[in-house]
């Protein structure tokens, strides 16, 4: 470490009052202006989509998510025209299973994560006085993996191939479901799974790492902290139901039996994968709504939220407790009582944070002095129609009362309660307060409000029934019921109530549309706010902030009434780009004292080919093309190849910026100080999280089936297992080992580990391939599992091969150097995280079955 | 990693210093709940999958590891209330820049997760004085 | 049998229109005491339910105060006071508010909700039952105390009141769920895994039990009559069930049993006593006895019958058995005097 003077910051930090005191004279304000400009300025005309400005992909993503939210309303109300009556025939009964398929379907992983995705994208870096996120063009890839995908998906309808079996999919139905619709669900959601954990990675490393100078922990905004918890739990959630697609498509694909009860398969494992996401699920779609109202709650009340910390501790609270919540999504499934009662008692305990995090807004309401806005009523609507779903979520936590109500239109009620109030309200009332800084117009007062009380009455109309509805015994999933039963008044309702919806959403979209060219631009803060997003510039400016301001205090606007003037000014930090490169500033993790001059990417045609080449990986298996799939997988990895290597650290020309206010910042970073260095670090917890519920599947088995590994199965041979270890360990102490000798200098060393480590790896791979070689994974679900362990393994000894020969040919190009080594420092964390991965499925593949 | 900043105008006092704080460190507390959690739901899965009989003994165990978890929160309580120095400061915003705000907070903040935490526990155990069937 | 047979109603053909008219739209609190409880949370007819039900009013109640709290207090100070107020109010409701309300609250309430579980399940008296549920329809078996061989029937329950009758529960293909709402909470059907449940009726009556576990095309279709009857009667008619088919009575029955052996019926189906020995279908020794047709989406009228043999498809989407509409209609009616007469 040895030459660390040069790399790190050096000046005055923090500023001191005279610093930022001084003007700017007028023509530096002009020619930094000019050079940011030019630097941020999005692509014009035919090439307008290699736009990765978050600005633009934001509104994007935000946008497709609402267009596939209203073709998801569109089917419900279709829906709700069958269940009108009785005994109706309207649509047939394959068709309506499509379409409750695709309504919950598109809502949870088409408009709801994505638009929490997109929200994040487009208004966090406002809120950190930031110029974009980290990594923008990974942005700009999961958007488009998001479009691809969700078109794929929800195109299947007009097939009449859709998915029929329910959002979760349970196994054998869905196992056995005949036409490509399971694996038209699967393949293309996950997909797009793979998107929000690439958005999670993102969004966590901007909270982290891009904060403005000064803005430590505790005076981030609260919408910052939710994004910050929220991304955590994508990445523990989001795993296991990738790896339960992974073993769901393998049965699918293969007929190997993980689902299959008659080969010593268990679909309870599907459900227990679906629900260790579908749970948090909910609270990922929760808690960035409800932060929503954490911005807005403030700026209403003029006053600083009261509750900062209890708000952190039921944000970080509500993370944790979500994940001891999952059974109670199966509590008729029959365990025994005192399993269920603990998942009983986390879901009751779970409304504790919740709950003090209203009672922080009601307390800031009490507080401050109120002063009504269209916003403020959206969130007034959320709170009373989420607390009615929470309180109902109470009830339904209590396992015997569940026991009556699952599955039933209590249900239904229910969960359109806490995702309408918990969700849908929030984002409307941040798509008002928002507007004025995104489009720098104003939304109508009056459209807002016939909006509201329309949507607000019909959805009670709508949903308020459907309790009784429930509790009179209408199962949830028919798609008639007999006349008899006596549901049908109360089905009429709900169905009249289902069209007042519609007509405020349609009055919503109008607004949103409609040309508002002859109105004027809005004043700079209209709601009098006091959080950075609104320092934003009108009229619109895509540089996010003109420079990059010192934080003192959780609502600097209030605190500081010069601190706009002087950002304007270019007082602050890096004003201009004096080499035309896109740069955000990265800080530290817990006090955000300036790091570096992060380089960021911009406008490219490579992240649509890469979304398009990955689509074709995922959906060419749909159709059993399995070829065409491999070819357009080995595409998609040369494309993401191409743009690593082409946009991402490259040696600077300049190891030191000017970051301005005296202070000089390196511009290059590797290790624990790049943020690239902290998304592969994250992106690994999570592959590891999925890994480990494919290692759960394997207990799971054990301890739920008395014939797993049945009698006399033939093992995994222990020799190559053993090979298998030493090779791709030592492949792994050699990446190590590079790293090191790189950074010593001594380089001819380093070259030479990084061609032995990938032979070792290649040869551990083949050794693993054969220990498994005789067993047959569609006889019984012990050997598939064995396999899919093998599988797991192999791919990614693939991806950790292809890392290495990345690093060895960067060494020899003279893009790694032994100063400018983050490649290296970034395959090694991978390779940390495959030997683990290594040593824990040998040991599972070649050592449990003796202790068993 | 320390050593190459300039001398700061505003000099942290060392316990302040950023580099003994992590974001960490206030999840011990629901960390705790969650080790205490999935080991009751394991314990109790695989007594009533593989030996029934052994229930009694597993909720004895599962009560001593409630005793053990709350123990361990109300260390981390103690510790995190010390942190937060409220009985000296009064501060119960900890809003302001500094480096000492920002100690405090966390410290505040895990004090309340400490709370959550134990109430969490708490909660758990109430299966296991309740319920003393498999059924 | 036939008396209660006839004095109610089941679905589609044979039902009566439903007791609610929409006029009576708006008059919901009487309606809550007073619907049809057939299929009904709220009208108990079993231990568990009734338990249950009273479960549910406690928490309703609570639910509407706190409700009611919550929100005027959000109205309260959006409102109609929106000057400042207390710092220390505001501070001291979310400690009381948020954390020691909440928690005392819910605990006792999770107290209450473990403490009524361990009754729920108990062990069932004598009879036990199993009911496997198949795409789309209820195999049902009863075991007597100390049987050593199943008394085989089909899509209807019939129980013992006053008595805990033990439940197992198993299923062909895919997942369903077995569910009466009037006599107690619902219990998931794995293929390839034994769930178990038990149920007490209280006193002698009627209800409509349904799938409540997504299971494919014609989930929606797959209910079932559940009748509780006084201990003796409920002896008297297992052995009746036990029993094999009586020969048909009428020439048109006689007629209907031949069409029956002559389209391979009892490939699928069995009826004791005779050659049809069938398991992929329910077993229809004594069909003519039952409440309903198709899982509960028709009665039993002669009519329904007909309609039900020749329209198959049409009634139950993706149905396995064939709908038998080439049959001439006299064919039709002599099938269904033959199947109404297995009683």
């Amino acid at each position: 470490m040895n030459d660390t003077e040069q790399t790190g910051p050096s000046g005055p930090y923090p500023p001191t009052e005279a610093m930022l005191a001084k003007p700017v004279p007028q023509d530096e304000q002009d020619r930094t202006a000019a050079e940011l400009r030019a630097a941020w300025e999005p692509p014009k005309g035919w090439r307008y989509p290699t736009a990765v400005n978050n600005s633009e992909v934001g509104l994007w993503y935000a946008l497709t998510a609402f267009g596939f939210m209203l073709l998801a309303g569109v089917l419900a109300l279709v829906m709700r025209l069958q269940l009108m009556v009785p005994d109706n025939d309207l649509i047939s009964a394959d068709r309506f299973n499509q379409f409750f398929t695709m309504h919950g379907s598109a809502m949870m992983f088409l408009f709801a994560v994505p638009m929490f995705e997109a929200i994040a994208i487009l208004i966090l870096p406002a809120f950190l006085g930031g110029r974009d996120m980290p990594f923008p063009r990974l942005s700009a890839f999961g958007f488009w993996c998001f479009v691809i995908g969700g078109v794929f998906v929800m195109g299947s309808l007009l097939f009449d191939a859709a998915p029929t079996a329910g959002w979760f999919m349970y196994p054998p139905l869905a196992t056995q479901d005949e036409g490509p619709g399971s694996d038209i669900w699967l393949l293309g959601l996950s997909f797009i799974e793979i998107a929000s954990i690439a958005a999670a990675v993102e969004l966590i490393v901007g909270a982290l790492k891009c904060r403005p100078p000064g803005m430590r922990v505790n005076i981030m905004p609260l919408y910052a902290w939710y994004v910050l918890v929220v991304g955590g739990m994508i990445l523990f959630a989001f795993p296991p139901l990738i790896a339960g697609d992974f073993l769901f498509e393998l049965e699918r694909s293969f007929d190997w039996p993980f689902f299959d009860p008659t080969r010593g398969g268990d679909p309870m494992l599907w459900q227990h994968l679906f629900w260790i996401f579908g749970h948090p699920e909910v609270y990922i779609v929760f808690l960035p709504s409800i932060a929503i109202a954490a911005m807005v709650i403030p700026t209403v009340a003029r006053r600083p939220i009261v509750g900062y910390s209890w708000i952190v501790l039921s944000a970080v609270g509500t993370g944790f407790l979500s994940f001891g919540l999952w059974v109670h999504h199966m509590f008729t499934t029959g365990f025994p009582n005192i399993s269920l009662g603990f998942f009983s008692a986390a879901s009751e305990a779970v409304v504790i944070p919740t709950g003090i995090q209203l009672f922080a807004f009601a307390a800031t309401l009490i507080a401050g002095r109120v002063k009504m806005s269209l916003p403020m009523l959206w969130i007034a609507g959320a709170l009373a129609i989420f607390t009615a779903g929470g309180l109902t979520g109470v009830m339904l936590a209590i396992a015997p009362f569940n026991w009556q109500v699952h599955d039933t239109y209590f249900i239904v009620a229910h969960l359109h309660y806490t995702l309408f109030g918990g969700m849908v309200f929030p984002v409307i009332a941040g798509v008002y307060y928002f507007y004025p800084f995104i489009r720098k117009k104003m939304l109508s007062e009056r459209l807002g409000r016939w909006a509201f009380w329309l949507i607000f009455t019909g959805f009670n109309v709508t949903f308020l029934p459907m309790h009784l509805t429930g509790l009179l015994g209408m199962p949830r999933r028919v798609f008639t019921y007999p006349e008899a039963a006596g549901w049908g008044w109360l089905n009429m309702i709900s169905t009249l109530g289902a069209f007042v919806i519609a007509a405020g959403f349609a009055v919503f979209v109008w607004d949103l549309l409609r040309p508002k060219g002859d109105q004027k631009e809005v004043p700079r803060n209209p709601w009098d706010a006091g959080t950075l997003e609104w320092s934003h510039d009108v009229p619109a400016e895509y540089w996010g902030a003109r420079s990059i301001p010192h934080v003192t205090s959780r609502y600097p606007l209030w605190d500081d009434p010069k601190l706009v003037e002087r950002m304007d000014a270019g007082r602050y930090y890096l004003p201009g780009s004096p080499h035309g490169h896109r740069e955000t500033l990265v800080t530290s993790v817990i006090d955000a004292s300036p790091e570096l001059a992060q380089r960021v990417t911009g406008p490219t045609w490579i992240t649509l080919w890469a979304a398009g080449f990955t689509g074709g990986a995922f959906i060419f298996p749909t159709f059993h093309m399995y070829p065409s799939a491999i070819v357009s997988g080995a595409f998609a990895v040369v494309c993401i190849l191409y743009w690593l290597w082409t946009s991402t650290a490259r040696p600077p020309e300049h190891g030191m910026r000017d970051a301005g206010l005296g202070l000089s910042l390196p511009t290059y970073a590797s290790g624990p100080k790049a943020v690239g260095w902290w998304a592969v670090w994250i992106t690994m917890l999570g592959d590891a999280t999925a890994f480990a519920s494919v290692v759960f599947g394997f207990f799971f088995y054990w301890t739920a089936k008395p014939d797993f590994p049945p009698e006399g199965a033939m093992h995994a041979a222990p020799a190559p297992v053993g090979l298998a270890v030493l090779a791709l360990a030592l492949s792994w102490a050699l990446t190590l080992g590079a790293r090191h000798w790189n950074r010593a200098g001594r380089v001819g060393a380093a070259r030479a580990a990084l061609i032995a480590a990938p032979l070792l790896a290649a040869g551990g791979v083949a050794a693993l391939i054969r220990s498994v070689q005789h067993l047959e994974p569609t006889a019984h679900v012990y050997p598939a599992i064995i396999w899919a362990l093998m599988v797991w393994v192999v791919a990614h000894a693939a991806v950790g091969i292809i890392m290495q020969l990345y690093c060895l040919a960067g060494s020899l190009t003279g893009k790694l150097t032994p100063r400018f080594d983050a490649d290296l420092w970034n395959i090694t964390l991978v390779w940390h995280f495959l030997c683990l991965t290594v040593l824990v499925a040998c040991a599972v593949i070649g050592l449990a079955p003796e202790v068993l | 990693m320390t050593g190459e900043h300039q001398p700061r105008a505003d000099e942290e006092r060392r316990e302040f210093r950023e580099e003994a704080e992590s974001l960490w460190r206030i999840t011990l507390a629901p960390v705790t709940w969650v080790a205490h959690f999935v080991a009751s739901y394991g314990v109790a899965a695989v007594t009533c999958a593989k030996a029934p009989g052994l229930l009694g003994a597993a909720r004895i165990g599962l009560m001593l590891a409630t005793l053990l978890a709350l123990a361990v929160i109300a260390w981390l309580g103690w510790r995190a209330w010390r942190q937060w120095d409220y009985r000296n400061t009064g501060d119960y915003t900890n809003a302001l820049g500094q480096a000492e705000d920002r100690h405090q907070f966390l410290g505040h903040a895990a004090v309340l997760l400490a709370l959550i935490s134990a109430i969490g526990v708490v909660y758990g155990t109430l299966p296991v004085l309740l319920l003393d069937t498999c059924r | 049998m036939k008396r209660t047979a006839n004095g109610h109603h089941t679905a589609r053909s044979s039902g009566r229109a439903g007791r609610v008219g929409p006029g009576m739209v708006l008059i919901v609190p009487t309606l809550l005491a007073g619907c049809d409880g057939r299929q009904s949370v709220l009208s108990p007819g079993g231990a568990d339910a009734r338990v249950l039900g009273d479960l549910f009013w406690v928490m309703l109640v609570g639910a509407v105060i706190l409700w009611l709290l919550v929100n005027g207090l959000f109205f309260y100070v959006t409102r109609i006071n929106r000057a400042a107020l207390s710092r220390r109010f505001a501070n001291g409701l979310i400690v009381v508010g948020g954390v020691v309300f909440p928690t005392v609250v819910l605990g006792a309430l999770l107290t209450y909700g473990l403490s009524i579980m361990p009754d729920q399940r108990a062990p069932g008296e004598g009879l036990t039952l199993r009911v496997t549920g198949e795409q789309w329809w209820w195999r049902v078996e009863y075991w007597p105390d100390g049987a050593d061989a199943p008394i085989v029937a089909a899509n209807e329950i019939r129980l013992p009141a006053g008595q805990r009758s033990e439940v197992v529960l198993n299923a062909g293909r895919v997942i369903h769920s077995f569910w009466i709402p009037a006599l107690g909470g619902k219990m998931d059907m794995f293929p390839g895994r034994e769930t178990r449940m038990s149920l007490k009726p209280e006193a002698p009556g009627t209800w409509r039990g349904q799938c409540a576990e997504f299971c494919g095309a014609s989930h929606a279709l797959m209910a079932f009559e559940v009748v509780a009857m006084p201990p003796d009667d409920f002896t008297a008619w297992l052995d009746a069930q036990a029993a094999s088919a009586a020969p048909p009575a009428t020439e048109a029955g006689a007629r209907g049993a031949r069409i029956f052996a002559r389209e391979g019926c009892g490939a699928c189906h069995a009826v004791r006593g005779t050659d049809a020995r069938g398991a992929v279908g329910p077993d229809l020794t004594h069909v003519g006895g039952r409440l309903s047709l198709g899982a509960g989406t028709l009665g039993t009228t002669l009519e329904d019958f007909q309609t039900w043999i020749a329209h198959t498809g049409e009634i139950k989407p993706e149905v396995e058995m064939p709908s038998y509409d080439y049959l001439a209609d006299a064919d039709l009616a002599d099938l269904a005097a033959y199947l109404k007469g297995l009683e």
